[in-house]
């Protein structure tokens, strides 16, 4: 995209840009509600991090969607093919299972512990299901503490099935909550002409910028003190306001 | 085969309900000449310990609308299919294992593929059928009813993994002409339970057992899926010792040789 946007592609990026607002309001209270689970769950079944996939994509392809432990930034949004390892068999067989000696993986996991740096040891793995349905796998590793890791128990497995049951009504609800999101980027996508096309390059060159991350976190930070209430919205904008005319001002 | 010839005609053992008690010969077998299918998710075929001892393997493709099997060496997708035909290689070391892949080529793994697998099976005419699988899908109960009939029908023993979640999975509910197993702790494979009047009647070893893995290896796994293929393999067993056993006799044969156990 060459230069400044015109007006006709900003209005579509405001349009965006509020579908999205109105979908992360509604989805934020599932992807809490769910980090918080994985979080209780995985100190209950006294495992070091807990995860949960979803299918993404037609290739039904998993997708690391929530997670908590050491190295859940780095494993959200990994992705599995299609079948494979074990969260592709506990996904397309419905089958919970438990491996210990995982780390000596040859498939899926090795590749994802080179990706993130962890190493996983035993995993316990179930399916989320909801109306028959496997909609997706919520997966622990480890144990606290240092390996050899004692193998999950029996009752740890039907303890993570009955945790399954809650994540997988979460997981159904906040997709049912993502619909809008989904919703505006069909839009972008089915849109033609060539407006659309300089919204997604718009996009694209935000996620492209070494600075967005720091961008979205600086967002989420806005986000956060902006619910806060109207007193406390006035004056997050007062002392960012404040920080960018002193910055304008040639203030050091 | 007579039920009678599981239970030794001599006298004695009234309390485990078959006189004399039961006849242990059975279980210095191998399985020789009995056919296991393990429809699952492909065999490693140059594992050490599986090399030369899966007669078949055939994988599921999608054809159009249709799903054929061809002749397969891909191997294993998940290391699932692995770990079950270890564990049956445990206990029946000369059963003739086929592998019928249904899981993890491209684009396969529903449950039409599934039942597409046990068809195959079935039309094969393998005496023991392996299904560490389970749908949960409503649609899927009727025609795995059907299919369940045809297997019983053509005297195939139709072995299935239990589930642990709140959802019924099939076929492992339908009780009448199949056998489904869930997992227990015992390590010996001879030490299964029989829970009459249950809707999983079966518990065997399903929990940390030690078997083959994809890569030429070895896990340790717990689950409903690997208490499964003890039954199959227990049943080699027994086949190879009562070849013309049909699947009624080998359910009552399980539950007559739990239950003398249980009363020792």
């Amino acid at each position: 995209m060459g230069g400044e946007p015109t007006d006709k592609v900003l209005e579509a990026i405001r349009k965006v840009v509020e579908t999205v607002e109105v979908a992360e309001v509604l989805t934020t209270p599932f992807n809490e509600s769910i980090e918080n689970l994985l979080d209780l769950s995985s100190k209950s079944i006294k495992a070091e991090g807990a995860s949960v996939l979803i299918p993404e994509g037609e290739e039904g392809d998993l997708v690391f969607k929530w997670a908590c432990g050491s190295v859940s930034d780095s494993l959200i949004g990994v992705k599995i093919p299609s079948g494979k390892g074990i969260a592709g068999f506990v996904y397309t067989t419905g089958q919970p299972m438990a491996v210990s000696d995982a780390e000596r993986e040859t498939n899926f996991y090795s590749e994802v512990d080179r990706n993130t740096g962890f190493s996983t040891h035993t995993i316990l793995a179930t399916p989320l299901q909801f109306d028959g349905d496997v909609i997706g796998v919520l997966e622990y590793v480890n144990r606290d503490g240092d390996p050899p890791f004692e193998p999950f128990t029996p009752e740890e497995m039907d303890l993570a099935a009955l945790y399954a049951d809650a994540v997988a009504s979460l997981v159904r609800a906040y997709k049912s909550a993502d619909v809008l999101g989904e919703f505006s980027r069909r839009i972008l996508e089915s849109a033609d002409g060539e407006g659309s096309q300089d919204v997604e390059a718009f996009f694209a060159g935000l996620e492209a910028s070494a600075e967005h991350k720091d961008r979205i976190r600086l967002a989420e930070l806005v986000r956060r003190a902006s619910s806060l209430g109207e007193k406390e919205r006035a004056l997050c904008e007062e002392i960012l306001g404040s920080f960018v005319r002193y910055r304008d001002g040639g203030g050091a | 085969m007579e039920i009678a010839n599981v239970a030794k005609t001599a006298e004695g053992a009234p309390e485990t309900g078959v006189p004399g008690g039961i006849d242990e010969s059975w279980k210095e077998c191998t399985g020789r000449g009995v056919s296991i299918a393990i429809v699952d998710s492909g065999i490693e075929l140059t594992h050490t310990d599986l090399r030369g001892k899966i007669r078949s393997s055939s994988e599921a493709v999608k054809e159009g609308k249709r799903i054929i099997f061809r002749e397969s060496e891909s191997g294993d997708a998940a290391g699932h299919g692995t770990a079950c035909a270890g564990v049956v290689m445990g206990i029946a070391p000369d059963a003739e294992i086929h592998s019928i892949k249904v899981l993890g080529s491209a684009g396969i793994g529903d449950g039409d593929s599934f039942l597409a697998g046990l068809e195959f099976a079935i039309n094969r005419g393998h005496r023991i059928i392996n299904l560490s699988l389970g749908t949960t899908k409503a649609q899927y109960a009727a025609p795995l009813r059907d299919l369940l009939d045809r297997a019983y029908l053509a005297g195939c023993i139709v072995v299935s993994a239990a589930n642990n979640l709140p959802q019924p999975s099939f076929p492992s509910v339908f009780s009448s002409s199949l056998i489904a197993v869930s997992k227990d702790v015992e390590k010996d494979p001879f030490e299964f339970g029989f829970r009459f009047g249950e809707v999983i009647e079966m518990t065997a070893p399903g929990v940390n057992v030690r078997t083959t893995w994809t890569g030429n290896s070895y896990k340790t796994v717990t689950g409903n899926s690997f208490a499964c293929p003890h039954i199959s393999a227990v049943l080699a067993l027994l086949l190879e010792k009562y070849p013309e056993m049909t699947p009624f006799q080998a359910k009552s044969a399980l539950f007559t040789i739990a239950k003398s156990r249980s009363a020792e």
